[in-house]
């Protein structure tokens, strides 16, 4: 009997230890090999979804999935699991009532996704080519081969697929105006850039299945009469990179790319270009600028990179999942692609689920599903105890959306009129101990380091912005300031050079709109309702709800948690650091926020010195 | 082919730019990194305006926006007047010492934003004197690192070898941000110090 045991080994399970797993069971497996009659094969595969219940082990055909595997599990695997078919309880999902998740499916983090772009990542070895090929691979590059250009672009129209990188646009007729320009030569890139932070699906996709988006590359210069293709990657995905290389070299030998596909006489030859880690050059123009071999600086659009991009000759440039999408339209047909999404939205996409969820990890779904079924069916809701506040999608180009539109379909255009964003994917997902104003300021830090820095809206607004919300964290904002991060927003959108200035205040126009009431609290009663901007913070134990049990004590750093056990304790404000230790042990939720007012902030300050300790806006120059 | 600016129609070509077809038509369009010698940056903004195209309309740069069809430019609105506005107050605050910022903030009348900034200096960081340069030939200047933190300077801050010292950086900048020290005998900028060499034929006797 023929078995097979899979290995997810991408990022998150090979901080587990997924290598050394995988090291474990292959010699397991070679020292049983002999007295029994079983064929089984240890396979490293690419993500297989479900991160934090990493390292995962799938053992096929039967189908079996375990979760947190440590290395030192391996023997007992292949022992019980391999040779005598016997599960190992401890090793599988555990649902609330007490049963146990046996197959994928049997775990509703799987169960709703639909994979269409994730089709062979986690199931295939990234660096065996055939693998792919088993599972229909290249089958879509030999159809292609037969057909027109204009045959191959009608089937992506028909598809209506839309651009993955996040601003959605139907990557048809990017292809078909790209094919309608003279000029030679015409290039094809593929932005594997990604730098939102919280994201890591385009990661996972270069990882765990290069060569679907060889293939969708491939056909792309096939329709649009390019010759010469590039993958910019960004060099801190060094498994991803170290797979793509591989499979270049393979896809290579095999004749799907090179000098002559497949005998067929026509040439696309690929090769990768590492980022050098600049976030900027996530954005089209920027990249390109970068595979010249210049700064990394966008230049503005109003001619597309379809008509001079890369050296100034007609460029295609996809996102690496809009890529990986391809072959599927080509293969199925672009109808059938059509038939999953709604209209305007077809297809799938993956997102990165992270932030206060039960199940973090990569999930595929359908557009068009609500965020309510992404958060709870398959994110497993919030942790527990723990109440949704908002949701930010699309990195620091999008936006929040509070708990109340979480009924919302997730779409390019419904995200985009709710003053968010679809952007590549990334889903964080906060509660109710994450201070909206806060959130806002660490986007804002974050694109202050990464703007380019060449335009003035963009590089002063985001360092305008960035000082206000830090002094609104910090207990020195003042009226009006919001209307002021309203007026540098709206000027930012309209004025910006690129999309990177021009999406750049989402994160802070999204909070404001929807957490107006957040910021004012700080502004005008010095207090941060969510506990999390130090300055702003103090507790109150709640008397009614405190059991006395001590815990919040032993954990307080400061020692200001006063009383006797049974007894309702008592924090000295005058003392207390606002850290939130106490809160987070607290089995009763008795610790409360209270507002700060200024004559026991001055008195704090002059009692424990901690104000200062607190960094003021440091500039860079 | 015709577009019209501020209700003016003005006579243009395909690919011009919009402030090119303006300043020929005397209309005036604020810049502060534009240079008819190094044109194309589009870094300082100033010079948006708002154009109507099939009944929508949107803000672009003039300065670096083709004209490919026919459409109609607006310089001067109430909200472009409000976004110059901001920007020149946000020059101001990179560059409190120049006295060019400060003329702009009193003929537009720009408010006090209550925008705090430490930084003192007059460099707006247009770009004008890295394209002068590069343009001659020499690229001794660039700027260097990004976001917030970006500036223009030689490599690694030192005095560059590759300098001339032929001082078009200082000429273009619309600020007089760049620091050059004219003596008798000698020229520093950027670090570096380049001894005069009297010609002959300059009319002056050699001592």
């Amino acid at each position: 009997m023929k078995k097979e045991i899979l290995v997810c080994c991408g990022p998150g399970c090979a901080a587990g230890g997924s290598f050394k797993l995988a090291e474990n069971l292959k010699a397991a497996v070679k020292a049983c090999a002999a007295e029994a009659d079983i064929v089984c094969q240890v396979e490293s595969t690419g993500c297989s979804g479900m991160c934090e219940m990493g390292p995962i082990v799938r053992i096929m055909p039967d189908d079996i999935m375990y979760y947190r595997v440590k290395p030192k599990d391996a023997d007992e695997i292949v022992e019980k699991t391999i040779l005598k078919e016997e599960l190992i309880e401890r090793l599988l999902l555990k649902h609330d009532d007490g049963t146990v998740a046996v197959h994928q499916n049997d775990n509703p983090f799987y169960a709703k996704q639909t994979k269409v772009v994730l089709r062979n990542t986690g199931i295939i070895n990234p660096k065996k080519i055939d693998a792919y090929i088993s599972r229909g691979g290249y089958e879509a590059l030999k159809k292609a081969l037969s057909m027109t250009p204009d045959g191959i672009i009608s089937e992506v129209e028909r598809s209506g697929l839309r651009g993955r990188g996040g601003a959605g646009f139907p990557t048809g007729k990017k292809w078909r105006s790209a094919a309608s320009f003279n000029g030679e030569p015409k290039y094809v890139v593929c932005n594997g850039d990604e730098g939102d932070p919280g994201a890591f699906m385009d990661g996972a996709l270069l990882n765990g299945d290069p060569h679907s988006i060889i293939e969708g590359m491939v056909i792309c210069a096939l329709a649009v009469g390019a010759e010469r293709g590039y993958l910019y990657i960004r060099d801190e995905y060094t498994l991803a990179l170290n797979s793509m290389t591989h499979a270049l070299k393979a896809a290579e030998e095999r004749g799907f790319i090179g000098e002559n596909i497949l005998g067929t006489g026509k040439k696309c030859v690929l090769s990768i270009v590492r980022g050098g880690g600049a976030f900027v050059c996530g954005e089209s123009t920027a990249l390109m600028k970068s595979i010249e071999g210049e700064v990394g600086e966008p230049r503005a659009k109003y001619i597309h990179s379809v008509e001079q991009g890369l050296w100034g000759k007609p460029t295609v440039l996809n996102n690496v999942e809009t890529f990986a999408n391809i072959p599927v339209i080509i293969r199925d047909g672009g109808d059938a692609f059509a038939k999953t999404g709604t209209a305007g939205n077809t297809g799938t996409k993956v997102f990165s689920l992270v932030g206060k969820l039960r199940h973090t990890g990569l999930a595929e779904v359908p557009l068009g599903i609500t965020l309510r079924e992404l958060i709870c069916d398959i994110g497993g809701g919030m942790q527990e105890g723990r109440k949704l506040k908002a949701v930010q999608t699309g990195g620091p180009s999008g936006g929040c959306l509070p708990a109340s539109l979480t009924n919302l379909p997730v779409d390019f255009d419904t995200l985009q009129k709710y003053g968010s964003m679809m952007g590549s994917g990334g889903l964080i997902v906060m509660d109710d101990r994450t201070c909206m104003v806060e959130f806002a300021r660490y986007y804002i830090q974050f694109l202050c380091g990464e703007s380019c820095g060449k335009c003035t809206p963009c590089r002063e607004g985001l360092r305008h912005m960035r000082d206000i919300l830090t002094n609104i964290c910090s207990g020195r904002g003042r009226e009006g300031d919001i209307e002021l991060l309203e007026e540098i927003g709206e000027m930012m959108q309209d004025c910006s050079l690129c999309a990177l200035g021009k999406t750049a205040p989402n994160p802070v126009l999204s909070a404001i709109r929807y957490f107006r009431d957040e910021f004012e609290e700080h502004i005008k009663h010095y207090h941060c309702p969510a506990g999390m901007c130090p300055e702003l913070t103090a507790f109150k134990i709640n008397r009614e709800k405190c059991v006395g049990c001590r815990r919040c004590a032993e954990v307080c750093p400061t020692g200001v948690i006063s009383g006797t056990g049974n007894e309702p304790h008592f924090i000295d404000i005058r003392a207390c650091v606002g850290c939130g230790r106490c809160r987070d042990v607290c089995p009763k939720e008795a610790l409360e926020t209270i507002p700060v007012s200024l004559w026991s902030r001055r008195m704090m300050k002059g009692s424990r010195g901690y104000l200062r300790s607190v960094k003021t806006p440091e500039e860079d120059e | 082919m015709q577009i019209v600016i501020n209700g003016t129609a003005c006579e243009c070509e395909t690919g011009e730019t919009i402030l090119t077809i303006a300043r020929r038509n005397g209309i005036f369009i604020p810049t502060m990194c534009h240079h008819d010698k190094y044109p194309g940056e589009g870094a300082c903004r100033l010079c948006v305006v708002e154009i109507t195209e099939n009944g929508r309309s949107k803000v672009v740069a003039s300065c670096i926006y083709p004209v490919t069809h026919e459409i109609t430019v607006e310089t001067d609105t109430e909200k472009l007047q409000r976004y110059r506005r901001l920007l020149i107050a946000f020059m101001q605050r990179r560059a409190p010492n120049s006295e060019a910022i400060a003329k702009l903030m009193e003929e537009y009348e720009v408010p006090d934003y209550s925008l705090r900034s430490l930084l003192t200096g007059k460099c707006i960081l247009c770009g004008l004197c890295v394209r002068a340069c590069k343009k001659i030939g020499i690229s001794a200047i660039s700027m260097v690192k990004r976001g917030t933190g970006k500036k223009v300077s030689t490599p690694y801050d030192e005095p560059s070898p590759v300098c001339i010292g032929c001082g078009a950086c200082a000429r273009v900048c619309p600020t007089g941000a760049i620091l050059v020290t004219e003596t008798e005998d000698s020229r520093i900028i950027w670090g570096r110090e380049f001894p005069k060499k009297r010609h002959a034929a300059a009319g002056k006797k050699e001592e």
